[in-house]
């Protein structure tokens, strides 16, 4: 599968939707084996957590992870104060030309934890557990007990070990190069150390806790939330990222573009209070599926929107009354007849998603 | 040289390092520590044969997998004949592993590269994963007595399907890319292409395998190689990144 048309919308995708698009076919919807189904013969997502024959919990399977708006900003429990200063004004830069120079989008593999992004396969034996991802190759885990190695030969992905704390496997990275982004622009040294916590809670949901510290330009470590869902009854497609690659020479960013996705407009904070509320959109992957809440929130003259009402707020650059950029997408709110805010409009490279008005937020704790 | 790409690929240059001498757990040792690698193969819980382990392909067949038979064995069709003309006469220049796509099935097994194979558990339903240091790919064979798709979509890797016949791992895949290259020198694939392979671990350090390419548009008779993997444990895979500062593209110019 050729991965260009993916990349151009990647930004915004990693903001809002994991972007990985199943095809169909027969492979793909062959039957899981050895998944419990309720009487209708669908996987029975509740039921409980596999173990292995040697009693660890069993974390085999197709798993989809979407980190939201961490993809955005993994960093977002950090103030600006507690990062280096070079380093949040790389961020910033990298942000305002939308990532285009990100490794990724040159077909370079991200740190080996985010294999948990997008759709993966979790292979366990017992001296490792090995990640099958489609868009970030393979990596292990291994658990014959080594420790990480004390000075190795950085590399893209780094090395991990993993052990068991009860039901969590708890899987530390190290030996990093300093080359891949975080997020979309986040840098990281030699020195960083991530830290997973993975807890099968049930058949098809697992939480994935992941802290990453970094003193050389964090000054303390930070997590991120992620929670893994199983995905019965299919199978990951071959994904192969330099095939017939058309989409670099496209990473242009210009002074026009930049401009629009600064604020170029100040909208009066009683506008912005009535787009505030909860939003939903079907799920582009899954249409029949979960829809995906996204909350919009104000706070001061400054608009934001988050997933879920978790995870950072990302903020939206005001362009006129009813329209606002975020990360190179249009943000569009429509109104009826009398006034109130029906849906907005998001505009990506892959099309417009409407996305409708539910209701308004929850008080304010 | 008889290929460009051999030199022109990045070679990734084993450095000594405690991860990669980290002694393997399980494996059978000789008095003096070194692994015993005439040992008896080893058996998982289900009393099949176990092919877990690093494994290195032997030497010799990366230029050419047909290295060992005779002249008139691998029969070409007629434009399969100029296309691999073609390509000795270029010097391989369009090998699309020049261009960092997936070196595909079974060129995996005779590049110079180390591979580990892995024993799934029953959350996949039974599945044996390989994972392959070059181009740090990876491809499923599915045990769980599924059948190979009629008409898939067309991948590098293929599709595998794979049966114990006694102690031996009997491997079928097709569904692979119509532009599919076997070696370096240019033995092709087409769509077409069906895969019979054996895995058969004689002993703890070795694996004989035996493999039957059946590929009526590039072939007008089926053809069969043998190789040897021979068990590299105490060792790891090494991270291959083959877009890394590369410099090569452009001198593969051919002639």
């Amino acid at each position: 599968m050729n991965a260009n048309k993916r990349k151009s919308f990647r930004l915004l995708a990693v903001t809002l939707v994991a972007a990985s698009l199943p095809a169909a076919g027969q492979w793909l919807k062959y039957k899981t084996p050895g998944i419990p189904r309720t009487a209708d013969g669908k996987a029975d997502l509740t039921a409980a957590a596999p173990k292995t024959p040697d009693g660890k919990p069993d974390l085999s399977g197709v798993w989809r992870g979407d980190p939201g708006g961490y993809g955005v900003n993994v960093a977002a429990e950090l103030k600006p104060s507690e990062i280096q200063p070079w380093a949040e004004k790389l961020y910033k830069q990298r942000l305002e030309d939308l990532g285009k120079d990100a490794p990724s989008y040159r077909c370079l593999p991200q740190i080996g934890p985010y294999t948990t992004f997008g759709m993966f396969k979790i292979l366990q034996t017992p001296s490792a557990i090995a990640f099958f991802s489609e868009f970030n190759g393979s990596r292990q885990v291994l658990t014959d007990g080594r420790p990480l190695p004390e000075d190795p030969n950085p590399t893209w992905m780094g090395y991990s070990v993993g052990h068991w704390d009860g039901d969590t496997l708890i899987v530390e990275n190290a030996g990093f190069n300093d080359k891949t982004w975080l997020d979309v622009g986040h840098p990281h040294s030699e020195e960083l150390h991530v830290i997973e916590r993975f807890r099968r809670k049930d058949f098809g949901h697992m939480d994935l806790k992941m802290t990453f510290s970094d003193p050389k330009i964090y000054s303390r470590p930070f997590s991120i939330d992620v929670e893994l869902e199983l995905v019965p009854d299919t199978e990951l497609l071959e994904y192969v990222c330099n095939e017939n690659e058309q989409s670099v020479k496209h990473f242009v960013i210009t002074e026009q573009d930049r401009k629009q996705n600064r604020p170029n407009a100040k909208v009066a904070p009683e506008i912005l209070a009535k787009y505030a509320g909860i939003y939903e959109m079907k799920n582009p992957e899954d249409p029949k599926g979960k829809p995906i809440a996204i909350w919009v929130l104000t706070e001061g003259d400054q608009l934001l929107m988050q997933m879920s009402g978790a995870g950072p707020k990302i903020p939206l650059a005001a362009q006129s009354d009813t329209t606002f950029s975020l990360l190179g997408g249009t943000v569009q709110f429509a109104t009826d007849d009398r006034g109130a805010v029906t849906h907005f409009t998001m505009q990506a490279v892959e099309g417009d998603f409407k996305v409708a008005r539910k209701g308004d937020l929850p008080p304010a704790k | 040289m008889k290929n460009t790409l051999g030199s022109l690929i990045i070679t990734a240059v084993m450095t000594h390092a405690q991860w990669l001498d980290y002694p393997t757990p399980g494996v059978p040792r000789l008095p003096n520590g070194k692994p015993n690698l005439t040992a008896p193969a080893p058996k998982t819980a289900d009393r099949k044969p176990d092919l877990s382990g690093i494994w290195t392909t032997k030497a010799g067949y990366t230029g050419n997998i047909a290295r060992d038979l005779k002249p008139g064995e691998v029969s070409f069709t007629p434009w399969a004949a100029e296309l691999y003309k073609h390509r000795q006469d270029t010097l391989s220049k369009d090998d699309p592993q020049g261009y960092c796509v997936l070196s595909g099935v079974p060129r995996e097994h005779v590049v110079p590269y180390p591979f580990k194979i892995l024993n799934g558990t029953s959350g996949n339903g039974g599945m044996i994963a390989i994972l392959y240091e070059a181009l740090h790919s990876y491809r499923q064979i599915f045990m769980d007595g599924r059948k190979l798709p009629k008409d898939p979509n067309p991948t590098w890797m293929g599709y595998s399907v794979g049966r114990w016949d006694g102690d031996t791992l009997v491997v079928d895949s097709s569904g692979f890319v119509d532009n599919n290259w076997l070696d370096n020198g240019g033995h092709m694939g087409t769509e077409a292409m069906k895969l019979t392979e054996r895995f058969h671990r004689r002993d703890y350090g070795h694996i004989d395998l035996q493999f039957t390419i059946e590929d009526p548009k590039a072939y007008t008779k089926p053809w069969t190689v043998n190789l040897e993997f021979t068990a590299t444990p105490d060792s790891e895979l090494i991270e291959y990144v083959c877009d890394e500062n590369e410099k090569d593209l452009k001198h593969l110019v051919g002639k």
